[in-house]
């Protein structure tokens, strides 16, 4: 099987996958939830980066998302198996709700998460690379470059206009 | 134990990009960063089944305090 730090790679890559595509599929991208993640918005656009990517930006800052149901699910894996990410998945939505937030898209994340990591643990990962891929998939889109990648998620987000009809 | 080690690196790695950075609202998402990044490190270093509340009790409380941060620069909730 592969070594430690290719797993946390791959592992990285498929939280990625996973957040980015909940995220995107429940409306993140379309405004801002609270008039904070707005704010957090108008500044990243003024930076150079794309309006609708820094929605994504601020809404993932302001209440728990797929990308914290996917760490809170990965680590509910690892420290009491199935079980324990679907308890994870139920302390988002109570965490959604204290953010004012529906909920939809965090639940949905940890829900997807658990059974995307627990399935890889019985193919010789372990939780722990998922941990650690969650924090790098998030590192990618909030802390290297705001401008590339608020305008990598504006295209997403266009894409899925095009794909689901009306953006 | 490699990923650990790279939790804690990026955890370092997001603080110094919060103190790097001028405007307080593009901080914001740095310091969401470093909010992961704990969590993954309090989990990892506590692998037992309560662990799991105090994660989701830490990030929920963290996102919350970004949150009003954010709200309160903005301007707060405009009253008509």
């Amino acid at each position: 099987m592969l070594d430690e730090p290719a797993r946390i790679l791959v592992a990285a890559a498929l939280c990625w996958i996973n957040f980015v595509a909940i995220d995107v599929f429940f409306r993140l991208p379309e405004s801002g939830g609270v008039c904070g993640a707005t704010a957090i918005a108008q500044e990243v656009e003024k930076g150079g980066g794309a309006l609708h990517g820094g929605y994504m930006l601020g809404n993932i800052v302001s209440s728990p998302d797929a990308s914290a149901g996917t760490l809170l699910a990965a680590c509910g894996v690892y420290c009491a198996g199935l079980s324990g990410g679907l308890f994870a998945a139920l302390l988002v939505y109570i965490g959604n709700r204290i953010c004012y937030d529906p909920g939809y898209a965090g639940t949905t994340g940890a829900i997807t998460a658990t059974f995307l990591v627990y399935g890889m643990t019985q193919v010789g990962f372990a939780a722990t690379d998922f941990i650690a891929g969650m924090v790098i998939a998030i590192l990618t889109i909030q802390g290297i470059s705001h401008v590339h990648s608020s305008r990598l998620i504006a295209r997403l987000w266009e894409i899925r206009g095009r794909l689901l009809g009306g953006p | 134990m490699i990923a650990i080690y790279v939790c804690a690196a990026i955890a370092v790695y997001a603080a110094l990009r919060v103190i790097a950075e001028r405007n307080t609202m593009r901080k914001l998402p740095f310091v969401n960063v470093i909010s992961f990044a704990v969590t993954a490190i309090i989990a990892l270093l506590l692998p037992h089944p309560l662990t799991i509340l105090a994660t989701a009790a830490y990030f929920v409380g963290s996102t919350l305090e970004s949150n009003a941060i954010a709200s309160t620069w903005a301007g707060g909730i405009k009253k008509p």
